[in-house]
């Protein structure tokens, strides 16, 4: 793991655990509903706590916004040129069209992220808290990877269409 | 004229008990202005740049201005930025093990602040190694106080 990798990894790591501290609760505003605070905008602003942003360079960030029994996790994957914008975008949409075989995965990121969790009580009830933080994580370490392998082989597949289709022009 | 279907009315009518982010800022006996920091400002930046990082972290860490407005409490993070983005590397464990606990908490708002912000975002690998010392030695406890406490910086 590179040297400045591990420091972003292990602050993110650090912010989940604290923030990952839920309870079941009512809606305040509606009987008989039960809804994650931090989705639900412009009300009862005491259910929510500090947001954390933790960010390695203006490329790569995480953001958590945690409430009372929620908590959502964005995060902006490095995105160096075009080709990886169009690769993150899609790879992200695909992702997000299956959200619910995920389970915490939102269908929709928050703006300026590529992808975005909710986590609420229920989800840290019927599963470990700890390894929901490691699957983060695990995702976090393994998207960079994704993309940048998914890079090369679409370069590599450019260049030999490319040598087939004009290999016809050269005498 | 807008979706007068999806407007919010509870949110104008004033006894509807709701709760805005202006409503739970504690209250403060008074608001500091940027004239009445503007020695501690200089104080971080000499301190800084004499090299003398640990009075500069024990000032910054005392007494933030929690009661000062936004763009004051911006002008006072550039200089703190500052400070903490001029020490070594190797240095910053020393200096985070000569804090107290409360000035721990301090240090972490800052931290946190400075990742939101674009000019500390530039800085982000500095101020990733300045939380990674802190939680090495205080563990996830100044997060905690962070995420609960209403008090920023």
């Amino acid at each position: 793991m590179s040297q400045s990798l591990r420091p972003y990894l292990t602050a993110v790591r650090f912010s989940l655990q604290a923030a990952l501290n839920l309870t079941n609760f009512s809606s305040q505003v509606v009987e008989r509903h039960n809804r994650p605070e931090v989705e639900v905008s412009n009300t009862s602003a005491e259910l929510k706590l500090q947001p954390m942003h933790v960010s390695r360079n203006e490329h790569e960030q995480v953001l958590i916004e945690p409430s009372v029994n929620s908590v959502r996790v964005s995060i902006k994957v490095k995105q160096a040129d075009e080709i990886e914008q169009i690769l993150v975008h899609k790879f992200t949409r695909f992702l997000e069209q299956r959200a619910e075989s995920f389970y915490v995965l939102r269908r929709v990121p928050i703006d300026g992220f590529s992808i975005s969790f909710l986590i609420t009580n229920k989800h840290t009830e019927t599963m470990k808290t700890e390894k929901l933080v490691d699957f983060i994580i695990e995702f976090m370490e393994e998207v960079d990877k994704e993309i940048s392998e998914m890079k090369l082989f679409l370069n590599a597949r450019a260049r030999f269409v490319a040598e087939a289709y004009l290999g016809e022009f050269v005498y | 004229m807008e979706d007068w279907r999806r407007i919010d009315i509870d949110a104008f009518d004033p006894d509807s008990g709701r709760l805005t982010a202006e409503d739970l800022k504690p209250p403060y006996a008074s608001s500091v202005s940027l004239q009445e920091l503007e020695p501690k400002i200089s104080q971080l930046r000499s301190a800084a740049t004499s090299g003398d990082f640990l009075n500069a972290l024990q000032i910054l860490t005392t007494d933030p201005p929690y009661s000062a407005d936004e763009t004051t409490k911006n002008q006072y993070f550039h200089a703190v930025l500052g400070v903490l983005t001029q020490v070594r590397q190797a240095d910053i464990t020393n200096l985070v093990k000569q804090l107290s606990p409360k000035q721990t908490d301090v240090l972490v708002k800052y931290l946190y602040k400075g990742m939101s912000v674009p000019e500390g975002q530039k800085q982000g690998g500095m101020l990733l190694s300045w939380f990674e010392k802190v939680t090495q030695l205080s563990g996830v406890g100044p997060v905690v106080r962070y995420l609960s406490d209403r008090n920023t910086v």
